[in-house]
Parts: C-alpha cells; structure tokens; sequence
C-alpha cells in the first residue's frame, strides 16, 4: 500500500493546535502588549511605540535583574557543569552501593522549585537556621551571615540553593552520556598506556561533547527563566536586591499593574534566551553532519 | 441501547435545568481563625437560602491580590469578593469593574447600618460599590510579660517611647519587632509618624501624590524613623521574615513590641493571646491631632457577577447585625455595623481608642497607588537597612510619584 503523505501530519493536528494556542499565539500577543501601556484592568490601552524599552535601560531594578541573571548563568555553568561531571564519572564506577548513592545524589531533582525554595528559607534562616547553627558550633560564629537579607550576599545564597537541584540534574545528562561513550576505545587507550587523566581528557571528554553541549544549553536557560526559588525565598528582595528578570516582570505586571511594561520585559528575556538555543541548534546539526 | 442513551440526556439535561443557581464567594480570609468564621457565615447563609448552591473559595492573602484583577475581567466572574475599602476598591470601581450596590440600602440606608464616616470610604462617583464588614485598629502591640519584667509603663510620649526602647535593649530584648519580606508593615510605620509629625491632612495630601516626597515635611518624618533605626531598635535582618515570623518573636518574648493590626491576635498561641496588650502610637507633636490607622475589610460584586441577585442577598444578609456580631465576636474584631458592640474588652479599648482620635487613614497601601505602594515600601525596606541612603531615596521616591500621579 502507498504511503499517503498526509498521515504523519493528521497525527500531529492535535498537539499542533494546541501549540500554537497556548504557546505561539501567547508569544505573538505578549510582543503586541510589549507596544502598550496596557494596565491589565482598563478595557483600553494605548500604543506607545518602543517607550517600555527605552525605560528598561533607565530602570535600576530590572538592570540589576539582568545582572542577577547573569550571576545565575555563571553559576550553573561554571559550578554545575564540572561538578555534575565529576559526580557522575565518580557514580559510573561499579562498586558496592552504587545504586544506592545515585539514587542519593539524584533525589533534588525530584523535588519541585517551591519545595526546595522552603527548605532553604529554613536552612539560611539567620538566627536557628541549619548554616548559620553549624558555623556557630564548630565555633566559626564569625562567618555566620544574614543571608538573606545581606543584599550582597542574597543572590550567591539563592544560586546555592539552586544548584543543589541544578548540580544532580547536570550529572543525571552526564550519566546518560557516558553510556553512549565506546568501551573500547578507553580500553584501546589504556593498552596503548594512557593514564587515567589523559583517557578522560583525550577520550571521554569528547565523546561527551553532545550531553556537554546539552548540559550548558539546559543550564543556561535554567539560569534565565530562574523564578520559583526566588519568589518562593525572597521575592526579589530584600529591595529587589535579589531580583531576576521572570521576578521582576511578575511584579511588575501582576503586582503594579503595568502589563506592557512587563510584557517588554519578557521579550528581552525571551531573545536571550533565543540566541542560546540557536546556539544549540547550530551546534547539534554540525553534530549531524558529521556523522 | 440507543434509548439508554436518550434517557441519559435527558437526565442530564432534567438535572441541569432544575440545578440551584451557583452563588461564588472568592475570601482572602485564609488565616486559620478568620477562615474558620467566615465559613460558618456562608454556611448558615446557605441554610437560610436553599434555593442557591453557594460555592466559597478561599486565596492567600498575596495570590487573591494578583488574582482578583483576572477574576474582575473573566467571563466567569465570582459573584462576590472580599476586598479593601478606599483607593484600592476605588481603583477597581472607576474602571466599570464593579456592580454598585445601593439597592441593599434601598429600604434602609447606609447611615443607619454603618458610621457616617465609613461612606466616603465606601462610594465611588455616588454610588455605593463597597459594603464595610469588620475593621480593626492599628496601634503598639507589647508584650505585658516582658514590660513587667523591666518594671515597664506603657510609653506616651516620643521621649518615654525612647526611654521603653533603651531598657529594653539593655536587656538584650528586642524594642521592635518587625517583617519586612512581604514590605506591608512598614507602611504603618510610615503612615503613624507622618501623621503624628505632620498630620492627617498632609498626609492624605502626600498620598494622593499631590506633595512631593522631597518636601522637608516627609524627610522630618523619616528623621523620627531614622532615630529609631540608627539606634538598632528593630529587629535584625528584618527583611528574612514575614509579619507572622516577626510576631514569633514578640510571643517568645524575645522582643517587647509590634506596630501591627489587631489581626496579630489571629496568630497568636492560646497561651501568648493573654500577654498581648497595645498602647497608643505615641505623641510626637502635641499641637498636631491624634490619628489612627484603621482599615475597613469588607465585600463587593463585581459587574461581570453571573448572579447579582444572590450577591445582592448575601450582602444583605453580611450587614446584618446578627451577621455582624457573629463574625466580629468570632475573632474579636469590630463589626462596622455600629448595633454591634465590641464582642470583648479588648476590642471595646481598640474601639476607644478609635473614638478619642481626631481622624483615621486606611493604610499606605490602601490610600495610595498600587504601584506608588510597592516602590515606596521598598524603599521604606531600604531605609531601614541603609538609613544614611535617605536623600537619594526620597529623590527616588519623588521622581517616581511624578510617573506614577502624571
């Protein structure tokens, strides 16, 4: 029987409506809000032309937003990556209990944002929080810090508690990539004579190159949607000194009633976060030409 | 087979058409204790009212304020909500987002179920859109155990306010309890020194934005407030904790006092209610009028109501003495329908209290802008953990009044 063509694409009518109701349609209508000074109760609204983006760059908390952003991706990326790596090459091994410290190092990932974000508003409590309890009792009382409310420290205290979450999600695609790297060719090296850090660096290492470049794409767009712990911790406070950009758009249109406003801010975000992904793009299509 | 299915239709549709017509209620009274009282409200509504199916659902304080906007513009409006009265109901009114309710007072009036006062709070362009249910007193919550411990008075004057603050600190007690994540309380700090310093008229005028925040009359306030501060008299790291949070600290003892609402006795531990007594903010200038914080909870149908009628019932029926008393002695509130006296002493002293000032403000947040609100109490945060930022931020403060009232 002959293929008829349009079989594959009956089957993708459903999910295809549906993306673009809740997903295209809303991008669109977010960039026409962008334009507005829409304040989310008038029936009306006013075409303003580029005026929410000009006062981005005048407003002190959504540069600082952008900044914390920034600090977010930095983090994730230069601490998640190598350390989920490291995690996941220790978890490869086979010995006694593997399983059961995988099962360990994996269980963040199973909590939610909002459950992380309430466990660590207990644990960097300044007074009986865990951190600041420990520090006291192992008598380095001087380094216990008001994490939270210290607007120089509460953003490093936020991304700690991130990667928590973010740092077994980074060897959970580590792990997954080590099973696609050939025995053989470790093996091959280790008969050719080369020590444990040149099999990883020459070997391993690259054939990690598709989980590595999916581990810094995740992280990066981890990093710039960031909300749930920041809301659930601190609310951008104390001052939006902790603020991130999905934070600050949120209380600006839903707490201040300005959604165009809000709405350009979430198109800046969204073309960060774009360029990342093309980014990826690119790269795993060069990925297949090789092939 | 066929005829099974017909019969289910028309059950169905039998079922539907003779179903009771929903009446929803959407409560931000989310605390356990006002929560509790309010359900009974609605429950006996229902029992007096068979022919409604009355739907109550309950929101966190913060959620129901970003939802109630969705709520007032969705065709599937609620048919009643709690809210604020003041600029925040007013707000809402001037955008035809609200069903006027004069209709309830049509063969009673207004006057005769509430104070006069609580009318301008109440009406929007005429119209009445609000209807007051309970309300409550801001004033110095103190920790009785604690005073008597320190052979304590109860402060009246600015001066003796000080002096109260210095024992206690003394001690290694907290003067001031306070929590600052969700920024409100600082609103009454605020609103009770710009009008113990300049006044209830001044004050309105600074928050209907038409003074700016750069007249010497607002830094004078925030030079009360920065004695204060600089003294280390609040509690540390304020911005970690809620107002709950803060108030643990007052019931523990480990601080002696709390500006807050008379809702801090909601929260409060059975064992701890007893302990908790409140004093009069204090006196700063005796030639400026004694003025208080009292903001008015209460009720409003939105325009889009798919059962105006029924909200109109149960609006009735809340103003209502009986209703009224009910819920007021439930949780030792005020009842704004003046029939009602004061359920307990404590709230007959909140009541005098009341009654002896010269004039009440809503809340910063309740009299001003939304927006202006959460900037300005932002940088109240600010200030109170970089006091010596204060010009540059009252500049802030006024230049975003200037974009906020244009």
């Amino acid at each position: 029987m002959k293929k008829k063509w349009w079989i594959p694409y009956a089957f993708l009518a459903l999910p295809l409506t549906m993306y673009l109701i809740w997903v295209i349609i809303p991008i669109f209508q977010t960039f026409i809000l962008s334009f507005t000074d829409w304040d989310s109760v008038s029936p009306t609204y006013n075409f303003i032309g580029f005026e929410n983006y000009k006062m981005l760059f005048y407003d002190y908390y959504f540069l600082t937003s952008l900044l914390n952003n920034i600090k977010w991706m930095v983090g994730f990326v230069i601490i998640a990556i190598p350390i989920g790596l490291g995690i996941a090459m220790l978890m490869d091994q086979k010995y006694k209990g593997s399983k059961f410290y995988k099962t360990m190092m994996y269980l963040p990932m199973t909590l939610s944002f909002v459950v992380i974000g309430e466990i660590w508003t207990w644990i960097l409590e300044p007074n009986h929080g865990v951190i600041n309890e420990f520090l006291r009792g192992i008598g380095l009382g001087n380094l216990a810090k008001p994490w939270l409310s210290d607007p120089d420290l509460v953003t490093y205290a936020l991304i700690f508690a991130a990667l928590w979450r973010q740092i077994s999600y980074a060897m959970v695609l580590f792990l997954a990539g080590l099973q696609s790297v050939p025995t053989e060719q470790v093996e091959a090296a280790y008969v050719d004579g080369a020590n444990s850090w040149q099999r990883f660096w020459y070997v391993i290492l690259p054939a990690l190159r598709p989980a590595m470049i999916i581990a810094v794409t995740v992280n990066v767009i981890d990093s710039l949607r960031a909300f749930d712990i920041v809301f659930v911790i601190t609310r951008g406070g104390p001052f939006y000194s902790s603020s991130v950009m999905a934070n600050y758009m949120y209380i600006e249109s839903f707490n201040n009633y300005n959604m165009g406003y809000g709405a350009s801010i979430a198109v800046v975000q969204f073309f960060i976060t774009l360029g990342f992904i093309i980014w990826y793009l690119i790269n795993s299509f060069k990925k297949e030409d090789n092939l | 087979m066929k005829r099974g299915l017909v019969f289910l239709l028309v059950v169905i549709f039998a079922f539907s058409a003779f179903a009771k017509t929903k009446l929803v209620i959407n409560s931000n009274q989310s605390d356990p204790a006002p929560r509790e009282a309010f359900a009974k409200v609605v429950a006996l509504f229902q029992e007096q009212h068979p022919e409604y199916d009355v739907v109550l659902n309950t929101f966190p304080h913060e959620d129901f304020k970003t939802l109630l906007r969705t709520w007032l513009n969705s065709k599937e409006a609620p048919d009643v909500v709690t809210w604020f009265a003041g600029e925040r109901m007013r707000y809402f009114a001037e955008k035809g987002l609200l069903l006027p309710i004069d209709d309830v007072f049509a063969d009673k009036p207004f006057e005769d179920y509430f104070p006069a006062s609580f009318k301008s709070a109440s009406e929007y362009n005429g119209n009445i859109y609000f209807l007051p249910h309970t309300w409550y007193w801001w004033s110095v919550y103190y920790n009785t155990e604690v005073f008597e411990k320190y052979n304590l008075t109860p402060p009246i004057t600015w001066s003796q306010f000080l002096h109260v603050c210095d024992v206690l600190k003394e001690n290694g007690v907290t003067p001031i309890t306070i929590g600052t994540k969700y920024l409100w309380p600082t609103g009454g700090w605020f609103d009770y020194l710009d009008m113990r310093v300049n006044g209830y008229n001044f004050h309105m005028e600074l928050t209907a934005g038409k003074v700016p925040y750069t007249d010497a009359r607002v830094k004078k306030t925030f030079e009360y407030w920065k004695q204060l501060v600089d003294n280390g008299y609040f509690l540390e790291n304020h911005s970690s904790y809620t107002w709950q949070d803060a108030a643990s600290f007052l019931f523990r003892g480990e601080a002696g006092m709390y500006l807050i609402g008379q809702f801090i006795k909601d929260v409060a531990p059975e064992n701890v209610k007893d302990k908790l007594e409140f004093f009069r903010f204090p006196i700063i200038d005796g030639n400026v009028g004694v003025y208080e914080e009292t903001p008015i909870d209460g009720y409003m149908v939105p325009a889009k109501a798919k059962n105006p009628e029924g909200a109109k019932e149960f609006i009735k029926f809340l103003a209502s003495k009986e209703i009224q008393e009910m819920y007021a002695s439930e949780l030792g509130r005020l009842a704004a329908n003046k029939e009602v006296t004061p359920p307990n002493e404590h709230a007959k002293k909140g009541l005098d209290l009341v009654l002896a000032s010269d004039g009440v403000a809503q809340f910063y947040d309740r009299d001003t802008d939304p927006e202006m609100a959460t900037f300005g109490m932002n940088k109240f945060v600010e200030f109170m953990t970089f006091p010596q930022r204060l010009d540059i931020l009252l500049k802030q403060m006024e230049f975003q009044r200037r974009k906020v009232f244009k």
